[in-house]
C-alpha cells in the first residue's frame, strides 16, 4: 500500500510546505512574543513581563470598544442564524424559479469586495437620514453574514434524507411541526457551527464596521486601526494576542462541530466546503 | 404537494427582503449617486452626469487603478505559487495528519484581519523586529532600513491575508483527484514532471481558478493593507474610495470608483461562470 513512491515525493515540496507554515505562523508568534516584552520595544526583547496586559486591564476605552464589538458579534450572529436558516430552507425546498435569483444575489453579495457593500450600506443609511450607530453596523454585517449561514446550513440540508420529513408529514404532523421537531434538530450542528463562524467574523470585521460605525464608541477593530495609525505599542500586541486566543478557539470549536457531523456522513471537511 | 411547499415559500421571504433592502437597493443607490453631481453643501443632485467617470479615468487617478490591478494580480500569482505546492504536499503526503495540517494552514485566517496586518508593521517597521535584528547583527549607527511604504510590503501583506482562500479550493480539487491516475501515468513511462503538467495540473485547474477568483477579488477591494503597510505612493482604489467617504471627500466620485470596482468584479465573475459552465458541458455532453 505504498501509494506515494519515493520518487514522487521531491524533498523541495516538503521544504516549501514547512517554510510556508513558518511564514504563516512567524508573524503571529512575534506579536505574541512581544506582548510579553518588559521593554516598550518591538525590536528588542528585554525580558518577560505582563505589563501590557495590565495596561489593557486598566484601559477603559478598550473595554467600551470590546463591549461594543461583543454586542455587534452576538446580535449579528442571532439575526444571521435566523434569517440564514430560513433562507436555506426556502432556497432548498421551495422549488421556486425566483429562488435562483435570490441565491444569485446572495452569492454576488458574498463575492463583492467588502468595501463596495460597505459603501453601499453607508449610502443607504445616510440618504435615509439614519444616524450611524451600533445598529447600523449590525444591519450591515448581518447582510454578508446571512450568506455564510445559508450556504453552510443548506449544504447540510441537501445531504439530509427527506424521507424522514415525508414520514412525519404522512403521520399527520403539520408542516411547522415537521420543521420544528424533525428538520431543525438535524440542522442544529450546522446552524451552531455557522453561527460561531459568523460571530467571530462580525466581531473581527473591520471594513464594513469602519464605514458604518459613526461617531460613538468605536468597535474594537476600528479602535485598533486608529491605535496602529497613531503608533505601535506592545499594548496592541497584548490585545491582538487575547483576540487571537479567543477567535482561534471559537473557530476551532466551529470546525470541530463541522468535522463531527462530516465524519458521521463520511466525507472530509474541506471537500464539503468546496462543494 | 403544493401545500407542502407553501411554508418554504414563506420562509424565503425574510432573508430575501433583508438582502433587497440592504444589498440590492443600496447598490442601485451607489450607481445613482455615481451619476449625480455634488451641490455647494456637498449633497448629491441626481441626474445623468458622467463627470465622475471621466474623473476616474483621468491621468491622476488612472495609475491608482492600474496599480490596484497590478498589486492584486501579483499577490494572486505569489499566493498560487506558494499555495499549490503546500496543498499538494498535504493532499498527497499528509497521511493521517492531512486534516490537522490543512486546519493548521487555514488557522491564521481566523486571527483578526487587523492583527495580521499589524504583525507585519511590527516586523517591518523602522523600530520593528527586522531592523532590531539587523541592528544586532552589527549595523550599529546606520539608519533603519525602510521596509514599509514600499510596493512589496503591500503585496506581501495581501499575500499573507488572502493565502487561505487559495489553499482551500486547490486542496479540495487535489483531494477529489484519483491518485491512481498519477500511478497510471508513471506506469506509462511519464516522468514525474510530465505527470504533473499533463495530468495533475489540468485535473486540478478548477480549484486553481476558484482560488484565483477568491484571492484576486478581495485583494482588489482591500484598503487597510495599503493604508498600514504602504504610503501615498502605494495607494490602491480602496484607499481612494475610503477617502471619498471621509469628511473631506466627494461621495459621487467615491460611488463612481465603487461602480468601477464592481464592474471589474462582474467581468471576473462572468468569465469564471462561463468557464465552469463550459467545463460542465464538456464533462456531461
Amino acid at each position: 500500500m505504498r501509494r506515494a513512491r519515493r520518487y514522487d515525493r521531491p524533498r523541495f515540496l516538503v521544504v516549501i510546505t514547512a517554510l510556508v507554515i513558518c511564514y504563516l505562523f512567524a508573524p503571529i508568534a512575534i506579536v505574541v512574543l512581544f506582548s510579553f516584552n518588559k521593554e516598550n520595544s518591538l525590536a528588542v526583547f528585554g525580558g518577560f513581563s505582563t505589563r501590557w496586559y495590565v495596561a489593557f486591564l486598566h484601559d477603559g476605552g478598550i473595554h467600551a470598544s470590546l463591549a461594543a464589538s461583543l454586542e455587534i458579534g452576538v446580535t449579528t450572529m442571532v439575526i444571521a442564524a435566523v434569517l440564514g436558516t430560513t433562507l436555506a430552507l426556502g432556497l432548498e425546498r421551495s422549488r421556486l424559479r425566483a429562488a435562483r435569483v435570490v441565491e444569485g444575489t446572495m452569492m454576488l453579495n458574498l463575492v463583492s469586495p467588502e468595501i463596495a457593500t460597505a459603501v453601499a450600506a453607508l449610502l443607504i443609511f445616510t440618504q435615509l437620514g439614519i444616524t450611524l450607530s451600533l445598529a447600523t453596523v449590525i444591519a450591515a454585517n448581518a447582510t454578508w453574514a446571512i450568506a455564510y449561514v445559508t450556504i453552510i446550513v443548506r449544504s447540510r440540508l441537501a445531504s439530509l434524507n427527506s424521507d424522514v420529513e415525508e414520514a412525519a408529514l404522512d403521520l399527520y404532523a403539520s408542516q411547522w411541526q415537521t420543521i420544528r421537531l424533525v428538520t431543525l434538530p438535524l440542522l442544529w450542528p450546522a446552524i451552531l457551527a455557522s453561527s460561531l463562524l459568523v460571530f467571530v467574523m462580525s466581531f473581527d470585521d473591520f471594513i464594513t464596521t469602519y464605514f458604518v460605525s459613526g461617531l460613538g464608541v468605536p468597535p474594537l477593530p476600528v479602535r485598533i486601526y486608529s491605535m496602529i495609525r497613531f503608533g505601535v505599542t506592545p499594548e496592541i500586541n497584548a490585545i491582538g494576542t487575547l483576540m487571537t486566543v479567543a477567535t482561534v478557539s471559537l473557530a476551532l470549536a466551529a470546525l470541530a462541530l463541522f468535522a463531527l457531523r462530516r465524519t458521521r456522513s463520511g466525507s472530509s471537511v474541506v471537500t464539503d466546503l468546496n462543494g | 404537494m403544493r401545500s407542502r411547499r407553501a411554508i418554504f415559500r414563506v420562509l424565503l421571504l425574510p432573508g430575501t427582503l433583508w438582502l433587497a433592502v440592504l444589498f440590492v437597493i443600496p447598490l442601485g443607490l451607489v450607481v445613482a449617486v455615481s451619476l449625480a453631481q455634488t451641490n455647494i453643501v456637498g449633497l448629491p443632485v441626481y441626474g445623468l452626469h458622467l463627470g465622475n467617470y471621466q474623473n476616474v479615468f483621468q491621468s491622476y487617478y488612472l495609475p491608482v487603478i492600474l496599480r490596484t490591478v497590478e498589486y492584486a494580480a501579483a499577490a494572486t500569482v505569489i499566493i498560487g505559487v506558494l499555495a499549490y505546492p503546500t496543498a499538494y504536499t498535504i493532499a498527497r503526503f499528509g497521511g493521517r495528519f492531512k486534516n490537522a495540517l490543512i486546519v493548521l494552514v487555514i488557522l491564521p485566517w481566523f486571527v483578526d484581519y487587523l492583527v495580521r496586518i499589524y504583525a507585519w508593521v511590527v516586523i517591518l517597521g523602522d523600530n520593528g523586529t527586522l531592523n532590531g535584528i539587523l541592528h544586532g547583527l552589527g549595523m550599529h549607527g546606520s539608519p533603519p532600513v525602510q521596509f514599509l511604504n514600499r510596493p512589496w510590503a503591500v503585496i506581501g501583506g495581501l499575500v499573507y491575508t488572502y493565502f487561505p482562500f487559495m489553499v482551500l479550493p486547490v486542496y479540495a480539487a487535489l483531494e477529489q483527484m484519483d491518485p491512481a491516475l498519477i500511478e497510471a501515468g508513471r506506469d506509462l513511462y511519464a516522468s514525474g514532471r510530465q505527470v504533473f503538467w499533463h495530468i495533475t495540473l489540468p485535473l486540478t485547474s478548477s480549484g486553481i481558478v476558484a482560488g484565483i477568483v477568491l484571492t484576486f477579488l478581495p485583494s482588489l477591494g482591500d484598503f487597510a493593507t495599503a493604508q498600514l503597510l504602504g504610503g501615498s505612493n502605494t495607494y490602491m482604489i480602496g484607499n481612494l474610495i475610503a477617502d471619498q467617504f471621509s469628511n473631506v471627500g466627494d461621495i459621487t466620485f467615491g460611488s463612481a470608483l465603487t461602480v468601477v470596482l464592481m464592474s471589474v468584479l462582474l467581468v471576473v465573475i462572468v468569465g469564471y461562470l462561463r468557464r465552469t459552465s463550459r467545463r460542465a458541458r464538456a464533462v456531461r455532453p
